[in-house]
């Protein structure tokens, strides 16, 4: 961020305390139009990340070359392989990028303009520190929907162009890798919050991406604890319940893939897609708040 | 509160994750509850077409416990086309029919089968249930490392790379390295439904093209499959072993039966009754418009004329502008209308012959002789090959009943070689007529009454089924050669 955008962040944080009218809907207007500068600023900033970049660049690549991969299938062979191939390589793509790109800006938002001072320019004028935070993780939000657009947008020209056809199960699949980098997203978040570096958030995110794949493994342990009867084994029993339940289970959202290739005997997703959204937005509640606890009381 | 702003923010952030943990206990029972339904579908799949296959069905008790608590609700759902066996239970018969897919799900999901879903899990944790092996959620209450969290769920990728290998191996002609892999693909993601196609094909035609037929002295007697098989013929068990696990894996895609009944039954054994069977199945799912002509014609095959009729009738009647109602639907009606002309002439000359009134006699031969001509009316109005063959046909059988035999033989003959076709029925159809009228066989002639005579028994067959088929082939009036008895022992 350069130091005219920081004093302009400022100046527009300033001029959202002004009030600009009367009742409820202006007095939330008002105190959003800070935090709506602070995203914008940090999504331009965002965009501006070379990593980012190179990420976003990588996974088009592989995204355009998915189409290439299908030249080592044999082409007498009548069926529907490519067109699978071609799925199944881009929503892969685009979940193992788009997590790294999520894991990536989420943490290091906050860390960085520590790093840089530019912190204690912001938060010198008139915004309080939620407001601040809630700037930042709507701008981290703006980064992920822009690259997911950008990825999805790709994929969805690749499959049209390959059968003709306008594939709208492909956005509801988007949605849902939407939701599932909500939540990542919000908890590295609240870990990028205690730092002082964005080392520490990247090894954080990545382990609540993998711990939230594994959770059903929670579950194993919770079975198998107690055997021996020991107050030590039946206490991990009752942790790993407590901690199934607690922890976001990230493989609720496999129905990304499986509604790709909807198969006739799949039952209805109309069901599941909305309680996965509400999820997402609970645990991402969750995640915003762990941020601010941290962040409240942080010494800057 | 306002003096105490952490324990607000902490009481907001335990609330949020109870309620976010609320919302995941909603999830997993909904995934269970797809878990279950996935498994119902696949069980009563087993029961209602494979439960005659060898092998145990390690989930019929809990099957049988499901399809009891919701008998009396389901007992009066319409199903459409049912043609499974009497003995099989009501829900198997309503989860045929996809149009109550969506109550089968509520019953899934829903508290009567609350204590089945339970013990459901318990079993699939315990790893003994084989239909619920392949569902992802079900497969993960196991535990351990299993394929549903290999590659963080990515393992549809993994598949596809599979299937390239596959691909490489079949234009290297390894077909032996095909089989495994193949398989491994289909476990990494079991609603790959190309490769289970696509595999089939391998296995059924690829792997067998150069491979002669087995003669039968060489066939051996196959436990699993509970029939005489040569090392080529196994080959279409397999194919057929693959495509109904696809099939138990998802059971409304009409590929998988298509390709089970028109590739293998029909194209490679020549079964008709098992090809209708799953063209019927392939039918009753949402299909392509060449599924219902296959089935028609597999009927035509298996003497099913009238059915026949009746389908093509209809296919026309539904497709009334296409190509194929206006030029070939109507050959094909004309053809079935002539074909049960034909049978009723049969069952009318067969019912003279037996008839002891004389009188009755010449009525069942005059309506037999109308029939007669009834076909060959149709018959000469179709001028098409087929056609040309079923009239000399008519005619060889006329001078057969005339004791014109070295006549009918030789209008067979002369009707095989125009009409390649119809080769094989002419050649069995000369045989007859030869013996009947006392004539000498040719040397392939006495081959293929050979072969027909060892045909349903060979080497490594237990005793009992052994002398069963003997006996059964002496009441059909099959005479065995006591040397190639011999030679098979």
């Amino acid at each position: 961020m350069s130091t005219q955008d920081v004093v302009n962040a400022g100046g527009d944080a300033l001029a959202a305390r002004k009030p600009t009218g009367n009742g409820v809907f202006s007095t939330v207007a008002d105190y959003l139009r800070g935090p709506w500068c602070i995203a914008i600023y940090t999504w331009r900033e965002g965009i501006r990340k070379k990593t980012l970049m190179g990420f976003l660049i990588l996974s088009l690549l592989v995204i355009f070359g998915s189409t290439f991969l299908s030249a080592f299938l044999d082409p007498s062979a009548e069926s529907d392989m490519e067109l699978k191939l071609i799925k199944d390589i881009c929503v892969t793509t685009i979940s193992i990028f788009g997590v790294l790109i999520t894991i990536f800006i989420s943490a290091s938002v906050v860390p960085n303009e520590s790093e840089n001072k530019v912190i204690y320019t912001v938060l010198s004028k008139p915004v309080r520190r939620v407001q601040y935070l809630l700037g930042k993780f709507l701008g981290v939000q703006f980064i992920i929907i822009v690259n997911l657009a950008l990825m999805g947008g790709l994929f969805f020209i690749a499959l049209y162009l390959r059968q003709w056809v306008l594939p709208t199960l492909l956005l509801w699949s988007i949605l849902l890798t939407y939701f599932e980098f909500l939540i990542i997203s919000a908890f590295t978040f609240a870990i990028s919050c205690a730092a002082t570096s964005s080392v520490l958030p990247t090894i954080g995110g990545l382990f609540i991406y993998i711990t939230g794949t594994l959770t059903e493994y929670l579950k194993d342990v919770e079975v198998r604890s107690g055997q021996s009867g020991e107050f030590f084994d039946e206490m991990i029993g009752w942790l790993a319940y407590g901690l199934r339940n607690v922890l976001p289970n990230l493989q609720h959202f496999s129905l990304k893939m499986q509604i790709l290739d909807r198969a006739p005997n799949d039952p209805p997703t109309d069901v599941l897609i909305p309680h996965l959204m509400a999820y997402g937005l609970i645990y991402a509640v969750s995640g915003f708040i762990m941020a601010y606890l941290i962040f409240r009381r942080k010494e800057l | 509160m306002k003096r105490y702003p952490h324990i607000m923010l902490f009481a907001a952030l335990v609330a949020s994750l109870a309620v976010g943990s609320v919302q995941g206990c909603h999830l997993r029972h909904l995934r269970e509850a797809e878990a279950f339904y996935r498994w119902l579908l696949a069980a009563a799949t087993h029961e209602r077409l494979f439960r005659d296959d060898a092998g145990e069905f390690s989930d019929k008790e809990l099957f049988d416990t499901v399809a009891r608590k919701i008998e009396s609700d389901i007992a009066d759902w319409e199903v459409e086309d049912d043609q499974a066996d009497e003995d099989v239970s009501t829900l198997s018969r309503v989860a045929g029919d996809r149009r109550h897919d969506h109550a089968l799900w509520n019953y899934a999901r829903g508290r009567t089968l609350k204590e089945e879903r339970r013990r459901f899990l318990q079993l699939a944790r315990e790893r003994k249930l084989s239909y619920a092996r392949d569902i992802d959620y079900a497969e993960a209450q196991a535990g351990g490392v299993n394929l549903f969290n290999l590659f963080f769920g990515f393992r549809k990728v993994a598949a596809n790379f599979v299937w390239i290998q596959v691909d490489r191996y079949w234009h290297q002609g390894m077909m032996y390295r095909m089989i495994p892999l193949m398989k491994t693909c289909v476990l990494l993601d079991p609603n790959f439904i190309d490769a289970y196609l696509l595999g089939a094909w391998h296995l059924s035609y690829n792997a067998t093209a150069k491979m002669p037929d087995t003669p039968p002295a060489l066939k051996r007697w196959h436990p699993k499959y509970q029939v005489c098989l040569g090392e080529k013929e196994l080959y279409y068990y397999l194919a057929i072993d693959f495509l109904k696990d696809g099939i138990s894996k998802n059971p409304r895609n009409y590929k998988l039966y298509f390709d089970l009944g028109f590739a293998v039954y029909k194209n490679k054994l020549s079964d008709y009754p098992n090809a209708i069977r799953y063209l019927r199945e392939a039918v009753r799912q949402p299909h392509d418009r060449w599924v219902p002509r296959q089935l028609y014609i597999c009927m035509e095959l298996n003497g099913q004329y009238a059915e026949a009729l009746a389908g093509w009738q209809d296919y026309v009647k539904r497709f009334p502008g296409t190509d194929i109602a206006q030029e070939v639907g109507p050959r094909f009606i004309q053809r079935n209308t002539a074909l049960i002309y034909e049978l009723r002439a049969e069952e009318a000359f067969a019912a003279a012959a037996a008839a002891t009134d004389p009188q009755e006699a010449e009525a069942r031969r005059q309506e037999a002789y109308d029939y007669e001509q009834r076909a060959i009316q149709i018959w000469t109005e179709m001028k098409e090959p087929y056609a040309e063959y079923r009239l000399a046909r008519l005619h060889a059988l006329h001078l057969t009943e005339e004791n014109r035999y070295m006549e009918a033989v030789a209008m067979l003959d002369k009707a095989r070689w125009e009409n390649p076709a119809n080769f094989d029925d002419a050649s069995d159809l000369m045989i007859e007529i030869k013996l009947r009228g006392g004539l000498p066989l040719s040397v392939s002639e006495k081959k293929a009454v050979l072969r027909r005579e060892a045909g349903d028994i060979c080497q490594g067959m237990p005793e009992d089924i052994r002398r069963q088929r003997l006996e059964e082939a002496k009441a059909a009036g099959v005479q065995h050669d006591p040397e190639l008895l011999e030679s098979l022992e």
